[in-house]
């Protein structure tokens, strides 16, 4: 009736609950079953970036002040975060995935996707829901007996995640032509991923304010009216189940930001966090092997005024010192105030051209060089050997868990 | 508020070796003397590895069905350190 896709669903997507707190809760028995969860920094004002399901069951929301939380609940129990111990428990959960497929794709630290595509043949005919229930058992046995995990398939990307959150938490679902109108009759708009308020907003000012509606609204009225692009065709496509999420997405930017410990004006404080900030980029940028045309900096200041510099170079760069150099030469041009956040990205990057012979000494000396301070970094642990100009800053900045890819975890684990 | 309490003692422990185990139980700490208490480990947490340098640890969460700890073992120096511990209540109950 509204064209929905008829294939075989073979897209399993994986979700570990709550993946910080329930970590914490394995580790730590005494906390399963508690409202708990976990931090970068413990402070004052510090946020939840991990609440267990027992913490939101009472309201305690990710993103929530450690002071709110403790006003709903005031036995809630906070940890600092403890990187090495969720990648042991990433790289356990892929080894799972792994032994089912070799075409998996981890979405984040605690989520994942198994393609099963052209796989049949290894299943020896068990149902797909029977081998989500033996990942499920897996995880149990193979990392331990408090962590837990959604299950979702579909027919693609998008609907075996909304399958794993149908049944939060310890779920399986499985979302198809044959239930897929029973699914959307359940779901709010913005119960759906990828539509959050602004989406929802957009969508509801054309009348669309259900899912049911999402499904029903015609293909042209989402691609020349709501979305006015090619965006409205592909949701109308990934709504009937027909896969449009399965590409790379390719590399744009990289960079780091930070929020200024204490707000100042001062570049005494400053310029040796942006130097740290630049050293990160720089790290990052050789662990993507790429290099960068363009540089840029931006800062808040306290009065909630915004401020963004960049500028293109003809040359590309990748060490760290070519990249405080461009970044404080935009730095120097901000305007008088108060910093509040303060960030740098590079732009325009291209594969890294390191392993190419040079005509150039002072070329070679650079590249030599760079390539010394990485294989010590790497071989002592990150920041054995770093830029006197950091020096302050490292002090000064914390490094965090990231949220949401992976690009960067095991480079942020050389520094845990 | 975090309730770790941080220790950073090297203390006297029996860890246990079972070859037939699945890889999580395969090798843990069984007890441990803490200022002249042998404490004996009922519930395993986790295992994970990490490093500290070049050097290897294997970081065990263990609980005596009171309180967490979490133990450390040096795989370079042999060494054991309670790192630190969680007081809670009886888990059993």
């Amino acid at each position: 009736m509204y064209g929905i896709s008829k294939e075989e669903a073979l897209i399993m997507h994986i979700d570990l609950n709550s993946a910080f707190a329930t970590t914490e809760q394995q580790a730590h028995p005494h906390l399963r079953g508690k409202p708990m969860g976990v931090t970068n920094r413990i402070s004052k004002e510090c946020c939840v970036i991990a609440a267990s399901y027992e913490a939101k069951a009472l309201g305690i929301k990710v993103g929530m002040r450690r002071t709110e939380a403790m006003a709903i609940c005031p036995e809630f129990v906070l940890l600092e975060t403890d990187p090495p111990k969720y990648n042991a428990v990433y790289q356990k959960l892929i080894k799972i995935m792994q032994s089912y497929s070799d075409n998996i794709k981890m979405k984040s630290i605690d989520e994942g996707i198994i393609d099963f595509h052209g796989m049949q043949h290894i299943l020896n005919g068990k149902t797909l829901e029977e081998v989500g229930y033996e990942i499920k058992q897996r995880v149990k046995d193979e990392i331990g007996d408090w962590m837990k995990i959604n299950v979702g398939i579909g027919t693609n990307r998008f609907l075996a995640k909304e399958a794993a959150g149908w049944h939060k938490p310890d779920g399986l679902d499985k979302i198809d032509h044959t239930n897929l109108v029973k699914y959307y009759k359940e779901r709010k708009l913005t119960d759906l991923s990828g539509i959050a308020e602004r989406y929802g907003a957009r969508l509801n000012a054309y009348g669309i304010m259900t899912a049911m509606d999402f499904l029903k609204a015609p293909e042209y009225m989402l691609k020349k009216q709501v979305f006015k692009s090619i965006n409205g065709t592909y949701w109308y496509q990934r709504l009937r189940g027909f896969e449009m999420d399965d590409h790379e997405t390719s590399l744009g930017m990289v960079g780091r930001q930070w929020v200024v410990k204490d707000p100042s004006d001062k570049d005494s404080y400053l310029l040796p966090c942006l130097s740290f900030l630049c050293e990160t980029t720089g790290m990052k940028l050789r662990y993507r092997e790429v290099e960068a045309r363009g540089v840029a900096v931006w800062v808040t200041y306290q009065n909630g005024e915004y401020w963004h510099q960049r500028r293109m170079h003809k040359s590309t760069f990748y060490t760290n010192q070519e990249i405080y150099r461009r970044a404080l030469e935009l730095f120097n041009q901000r305007p008088h105030g108060i910093v509040r956040t303060m960030g740098i990205y590079t732009y325009m990057l291209t594969p890294s051209q390191v392993s190419q012979l040079s005509m150039f000494d002072d070329i070679t000396k650079v590249r030599n060089i760079t390539k010394a301070v990485d294989e010590i970094n790497d071989f002592y642990g990150t920041f054995t050997v770093y830029a006197g100009t950091s020096l302050e800053g490292k002090k000064i900045i914390k490094q965090k868990i990231p949220f949401g890819g992976t690009e960067y975890f095991e480079l942020l684990l050389k520094t845990a | 508020m975090d309730p770790t309490i941080q220790i950073n003692e090297l203390v006297p422990m029996v860890p246990i070796f079972k070859p037939d185990a699945s890889e999580i139980l395969r090798c843990y700490p069984y007890k441990m003397k803490y200022r002249n208490q042998e404490i004996e480990f009922t519930i395993f947490g986790m295992r994970h590895p990490t490093a500290k340098g070049k050097r290897m640890i294997h970081v065990f969460d263990m609980s005596d069905g009171i309180n967490d700890y979490r133990i450390e073992f040096d795989a370079e120096r042999l060494l054991w350190t309670l790192v630190s511990m969680v007081e809670g209540h009886d888990v059993r109950d």
